[in-house]
């Protein structure tokens, strides 16, 4: 018996380095097509420096957004260890909100008032998206996902896909396929010239509200009672209830946090695009699940960066690649299969416990 | 000050507590000991909540402070039936358990862990006051303040664990096996950490698998054999009884 069972352990040892040996030449072999793409075609049809520079701005404008809808897959995985496929149509709901609180405004000439009046009433735009996706998000948790909470880790993935479809044809039931269109107020459709750079005021106002978005969200994990009891609870809920946490309140915070965060960015998307309908989440949400997944899944601040890089290569990559801008997807999704199969746990993420994974 | 009446728990379908009856008075140490597996910790989780009792009652009287008046923010009510209320509200009422294998928050430092305790209490000065006397007790944990609690050595992180447990300023401490794990040096240091406690006013019910250390500061004593409460008394007399000699002494 002895012997026989030293041969096949070390058939398997053989196996796995065979396996990994394979791998490895299966990414260099990607990494050399990606630079010889890049330095034959991208950098030989010999763009300027402002047409990189352009790219750049708008590849971090998209990355901001991805990194507010990331940080909700990243938060509800950290304390639940699931994924919530539903997320992409959580924000989808805070732009189609946002919407009507668009046609509201203009309806009553807000938009076109004097600037505290369309600065005030952006923000009531943006807050009634993201009041509107929260009230989803705490639906979803409360009816697709709580009742599962005891059973096999793939019940509620499968129970968060049914979700998304749920809200996608419910969207496109009530409001029509018909994209919704987004005018931009007059105050806010410009933009600004800095050399050959130029640089529009939604791209810039997206930016900078994502980054203080994060900048709240992540004082609020680090900084506050609540944050230091969200993270008690992703470590260890049991002991968390012992402290006097009430665990599901908790859970129910985290998922009206991620939620706010992606409505936000579903109001501001709708302003990027100028369009939202029925299927406008399901894309940038997986994107954003890819960005969560680039930084390595729980962690917070690898959501931020991997949305960030993520959207920089999305925005850098067809032309750094010579291909046409419609495959930008196929780079993002690429991007996901890659890191999957070479680095599971993300750019900055620990190895995976067993628990989590 | 507790009271457990007949209480009954079940993993699935395994019977883990066949009928528990004990009590634990103010300004006690009672001790629950027993081997491996038999039912000490599911005895604490059930008081606890963790765990759901599914027959018999477990009561928390209302004539015992052990620390004096309620802080701000909670109730001391009067009998109160703990074994129909969640883990959280359970905590909120001041039971405290240092849980088994101690359970620090890793990534959290260790003044978070100790705020962590500190969660249902919103009286400021009074956290600051208990703050203080934890460092008294474990001055290792203030020299450690800002490392996360991963970082600490065993026996720092069962200092923690009770420090944490006391932080929500408890009427009665559950301690689970606070000797788990530790060099013998580390153990004695320990228990008379929890006579020190004790002296302070608390109640503790100890969970413990090294019977000698634990019946030598204790005042009672119950002996827990697969779910069922054997033998029970002082904890001078239980020392001295043959059959726990034999069983749990090791003599």
């Amino acid at each position: 018996m002895a012997p026989s069972r030293l041969t096949a352990q070390a058939a398997g040892v053989n196996g796995k380095t065979a396996l990994r040996f394979l791998l490895r030449a299966f990414g260099a072999a990607i990494l050399i097509l990606v630079i010889w793409r890049v330095t034959t075609v991208g950098l030989a049809e010999g763009y300027p420096a402002s047409f990189w520079i352009s790219q750049a701005l708008n590849g971090l404008v998209l990355g901001g957004v991805y990194a507010l809808v990331a940080l909700g897959y990243t938060l509800v995985y950290g304390i639940l260890f699931m994924i919530n496929f539903a997320h992409g149509e959580v924000m989808m709901i805070g732009g189609i909100a946002g919407f009507f609180a668009l046609q509201f405004s203009q309806a009553r000439g807000w938009m076109e008032g004097p600037w505290p009046v369309v600065v005030a009433a952006l923000l009531l735009i943006m807050l009634f998206g993201m009041a509107a996706s929260v009230l989803i998000g705490v639906a979803l948790e409360r009816l697709a996902y709580r009742p599962l909470r005891q059973a096999p880790r793939l019940v509620p993935l499968i129970s968060a896909i049914g979700a998304s479809l749920f809200l996608q044809y419910s969207v496109l039931l009530i409001f029509g396929v018909s994209p919704h269109s987004y005018r931009k107020p007059a105050l806010i459709s410009g933009g600004m010239r800095m050399g050959d750079v130029f640089i529009p005021y939604t791209g810039a106002i997206i930016f900078f509200t994502s980054i203080l978005l994060m900048l709240a969200l992540y004082f609020i994990i680090q900084r506050t009672k609540l944050g230091r009891a969200m993270r008690a609870v992703a470590e260890d809920r049991a002991t968390a209830s012992l402290m006097g946490v009430d665990v599901n309140a908790v859970i129910v915070i985290t998922f009206m946090l991620g939620s706010a965060l992606a409505g936000a960015a579903g109001v501001m998307l709708g302003f990027h695009n100028t369009v939202v309908k029925f299927n406008s989440g399901f894309v940038p949400g997986l994107k954003a699940f890819t960005a969560a997944v680039l930084g390595g899944i729980g962690n917070i601040p690898g959501a931020m960066f991997g949305a960030l890089i993520l959207g920089l290569i999305e925005a850098i990559g067809p032309s750094a690649l010579g291909i046409p801008t419609e495959y930008k997807d196929v780079i993002a999704f690429s991007l996901l299969v890659l890191i999957l199969i070479f680095r599971p746990s993300g750019l900055f993420g620990e190895v995976l416990s067993e628990k989590k994974a | 000050m507790l009271i457990l009446d007949s209480v009954h728990t079940y993993y699935g379908h395994i019977h883990a507590l066949k009928g528990i009856s004990l009590t634990v008075n103010q300004g006690e140490i009672v001790t629950l000991i027993g081997s491996n597996g038999a039912g000490k910790t599911t005895t604490l989780n059930t008081i606890s909540g963790v765990l759901p009792a599914r027959a018999g009652a477990i009561y928390l009287q209302e004539n015992a402070r052990s620390q004096g008046p309620a802080p701000p923010g909670r109730d001391y009510g009067s009998d109160i039936r703990l074994d129909r209320l969640h883990a959280h509200q359970v905590a909120r009422l001041g039971v405290s358990q240092s849980p088994e294998g101690r359970k620090i928050f890793a990534r959290l430092s260790v003044q978070e862990n100790l705020a962590m305790g500190a969660f249902a209490r919103a009286d400021a000065d009074g956290i600051r006051q208990d703050l203080e006397r934890v460092f008294q007790l474990f001055p290792r944990l203030q020299e450690r303040l800002s490392q996360p609690g991963g970082t600490l050595s065993g026996g720092e992180q069962q200092m923690l664990a009770i420090g944490r447990a006391l932080m929500s300023r408890p009427r009665i401490l559950l301690l689970d096996e606070p000797s788990m794990g530790l060099a013998p040096i580390l153990v004695q240091q320990i228990f008379q950490i929890i006579r020190e406690i004790n002296d302070q006013g608390m109640t503790i019910l100890l969970v413990e698998q090294n019977a000698q250390a634990a019946l030598h500061i204790a005042n009672r004593g119950y002996v827990l054999e697969t779910g069922n409460i054997v033998l029970s008394g002082n904890a001078q007399e239980l020392l001295a009884n043959p059959q726990v000699a034999e069983a749990y002494l090791g003599i």
